[in-house]
């Protein structure tokens, strides 16, 4: 079962971020990395791929300047091949835009049943590309998987919900969204970093999608960043000194706030 | 080579997180709480393939060797040594050992000398059969190994006051002797014994023979963990052989005819273990520099950063110099071993001994820097001024490299 992961690559998360001011967006100019949320997507494609026997796991991203680190850590982990979309056309890409791009790059993966996304990334967090992709190439989702399992072309999925789980199902091919911590993904072999650099990595531009330039970047966006300030200063919380009856006094609180 | 590839980049990011997740938690048990390193360490090398891999080099060894066999009963020249492919480059092994040493330089030890010193022992002179009854699982870690010439009144001067020994018994040998401060003794299920050969001539005209024995054999007593300085992570003990039988399928070699009576194959073991110790020594240096420039930057004293102070300025910058040094010889054994060149036993020894000195006061003066919260376990310098220490002294002292060295000077 051949199986795609989008696979975001975004700033490292550890490092202090900082804005553009003349474009008032997150700067991406340094190195990206494999968004630990799409980890689990590669985890659990992997471990389907070995469950059905066999089948390539394929990344797609797109990302500013070519940049490919964070496909090499999906590499390394055991991702047979990777396609990357990237073109200058594509600075300000909103959501929308962003789905319509990777459908198409993942229309150009040979016999893909499976597409694998996580919920929301960790830095833009809209949690709308996945429905729009799967809406775009015309495909049943599930959204908030916490397990995958498929069996003779349909896919067997527990949703997450507040209260537990529902099983649903689908038939192939469709589009799941996984959820962040149901799976460890695996740390890369030595084997698999040194293969990472020779596996195939397809770079295509706007125009090898066949996306209508008009629909994507700023202008396709139809959005505009007016000004960005700082969020407002947390107000001080409230101290109760502890005199003996504190605990009297945390639970009035907290029944004040109807949580006890 | 002058800085890390992407690749080298991409092992090192990977072992640091499993340092992170593994290790780290752990150490507390580990450096107090006896808890052995190998659990950690072999799940280290099947979480990285580093034991399939092992296990792969050493087919093709193996496989070589057979043909040279072959080749030599056939009255042929025999093959020459398979060119080293990718997956060999030395960087896969030092790497790891650089990240451990961070947090945890006895794991190292305890690793090194195990599928170092004892399976590159049988691997240098043991007969095919003997490599592929011992070696794999050294590799691997599955088996635990340790290698024994140090005796209680036998150290620097190792062969010349050796009182182990071995003797003839029809087909088989006897052995008899006591080991100390030996790596891994407590645990170690495969065991390299070196001792001189009785024929009843004088002490220092008998050859030195190694030996091969495994945990449990009759007459094999291995000690607790002795308490020591650092490297509390590997456990260290001593061994008493009473009377211990072994056939001549034990002997390394299975031949008494031993090149230079023995003295060399030893030596080169030596040099293998000089070169790792730099790279234990650059991840000690790495670690402390580190946690001592974000330390100086953050601890206030009389209105300022005391990385204000000249004299905090001066640890900090001496202590760059050493990483950069030693960072050198690292990238440089690295080259070597990839263009098929080894270090001369004196280079090795120069290296070890810059190292080895240069780890010891890089923590000691991160000690120095931390003030009070240095001599606390909590900030972590003390332990590694602790086991810094000790490279200073196994694997030759400091005072046996300077010999080599200067001994391969005078004699040029
Ligand atoms: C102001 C602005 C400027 C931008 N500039 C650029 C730019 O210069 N170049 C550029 O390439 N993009 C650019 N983008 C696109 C942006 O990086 C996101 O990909 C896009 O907005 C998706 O939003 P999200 O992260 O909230 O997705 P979510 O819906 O939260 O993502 C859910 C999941 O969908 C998948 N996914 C989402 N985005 C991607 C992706 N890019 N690649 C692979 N999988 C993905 C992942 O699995 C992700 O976890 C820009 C976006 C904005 C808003
Ligand atoms: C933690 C630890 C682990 C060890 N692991 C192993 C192991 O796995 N296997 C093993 O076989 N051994 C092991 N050893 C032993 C180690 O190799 C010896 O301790 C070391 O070689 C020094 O020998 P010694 O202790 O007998 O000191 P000595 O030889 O007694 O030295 C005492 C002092 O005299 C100096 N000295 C000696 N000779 C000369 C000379 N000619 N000129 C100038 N100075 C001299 C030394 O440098 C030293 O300062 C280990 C030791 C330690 C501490």
């Amino acid at each position: 079962m051949n199986i795609v992961v989008c696979a975001k690559q975004i700033p490292d998360p550890a490092e202090p971020g900082a804005l553009d001011p003349q474009t008032k967006t997150l700067k991406r100019d340094g190195k990206l990395i494999l968004d630990e949320s799409d980890m689990y997507g590669v985890e659990m494609a992997l471990q389907l791929a070995e469950a059905a026997g066999g089948g390539e796991v394929t990344l797609v991203s797109m990302a500013p300047d070519n940049k490919v680190d964070g496909l090499r850590s999906g590499l390394a982990m055991g991702a047979a091949k990777a396609v990357l979309v990237s073109d200058p056309a594509l600075a300000g890409t909103d959501a929308l835009g962003t789905a319509k791009v990777l459908a198409a790059a993942i229309g150009k993966v040979d016999g893909a049943q499976l597409v694998l996304t996580a919920t929301e990334s960790s830095d833009g967090y809209t949690g709308t590309v996945p429905e729009q992709i799967a809406a775009i190439l015309g495909m049943p989702s599930i959204t908030f998987a916490k397990s995958i399992e498929v069996r003779d072309g349909t896919v067997y999925v527990k949703r997450q919900t507040d209260a537990g789980y529902d099983e649903v199902e689908c038939p192939l091919p469709c589009v799941v969204s996984v959820t962040a911590g149901v799976v460890e993904p695996r740390y890369p072999s030595f084997k698999g970093i040194m293969a990472a650099k020779s596996k195939p990595l397809d770079q295509l531009t706007l125009a090898d999608t066949g996306v209508d330039a008009g629909s994507v970047g700023w202008g396709g966006g139809g959005q505009e960043i007016v000004g960005i300030e700082d969020a407002p200063a947390r107000e001080a919380g409230e101290i109760f000194e502890d005199d003996g009856s504190g605990v009297d006094k945390i639970v009035a609180y907290l029944e004040n706030l109807k949580i006890v | 080579m002058y800085q890390w590839s992407e690749e080298q980049l991409m092992i090192r990011d990977a072992i640091r997180q499993f340092v992170d997740k593994e290790i780290r938690p752990h150490v507390e048990d580990l450096e107090h709480g006896d808890l052995p390193p190998y659990d950690i360490l072999r799940k280290m090398f099947a979480t990285f393939g580093m034991d399939a891999m092992a296990r792969e080099r050493f087919k093709k060894q193996i496989e070589h060797a057979h043909s040279v066999e072959e080749a030599k009963a056939a009255g042929l020249e025999p093959p020459a040594k398979p060119a080293r492919e990718g997956g060999s480059d030395p960087s896969m092994q030092l790497i790891p050992i650089i990240e451990l040493c961070r947090v945890c330089p006895g794991m190292v030890t305890a690793m090194g000398v195990s599928m170092g010193l004892t399976a590159a022992s049988i691997m240098s002179r043991g007969t095919i059969a003997q490599k592929e009854r011992w070696v794999p699982e050294l590799l691997t870690m599955e088996k635990v190994g340790a290698w024994a010439i140090t005796e209680p009144n036998s150290g620097s001067d190792a062969f010349g006051s050796m009182l182990s020994t071995a003797r003839r018994d029809g087909d088989e040998y006897v052995l008899n002797g006591s080991k100390t401060f030996i790596t891994n003794g407590p645990y170690a299920d495969t065991i390299v014994f070196i001792c001189k050969l009785d024929e009843g001539n004088p002490p220092e005209e008998r050859k030195i023979l190694s030996f091969v024995l495994d945990a449990g054999m009759p007459g094999l007593e291995q000690s607790k963990p002795l308490r020591k300085m650092g490297m509390h992570s590997s456990p260290t003990g001593q061994l008493f052989l009473t009377d211990v039988r072994v056939g001549r399928d034990r002997l390394i070699g299975e031949t008494e005819e031993v090149p230079s009576g023995g003295r060399d194959g030893a030596k080169d073991t030596f040099s293998m273990e000089r070169s790792g110790v730099a790279a234990m020594a650059l991840g000690i240096i790495e670690e402390c520099l580190e946690l001592s420039v974000n330390y100086a930057k953050e601890r206030v004293q009389f209105g300022q950063p005391i990385a204000q102070f000249q004299l905090i300025q001066e640890k900090l910058a001496r202590m760059e110099v050493a990483r950069l040094n030693v960072t050198n010889l690292v990238f440089r054994t690295i080259e070597m071993a990839k263009a098929g060149a080894s270090l001369t036993f004196a280079e090795a020894s120069a290296m070890k001994l810059y190292s080895a000195r240069a780890a010891t006061e890089v923590a000691l003066e991160a000690v120095q820097l931390f003030g009070g919260n240095g001599y606390m376990s909590e900030y972590r310098v003390e332990q590694l001024a602790r086991d810094a220490k000790v490279l200073q002294i196994y694997a030759g002292t400091d005072e046996l490299q300077i010999v080599a060295i200067a001994k391969d000077l005078i004699r040029r």
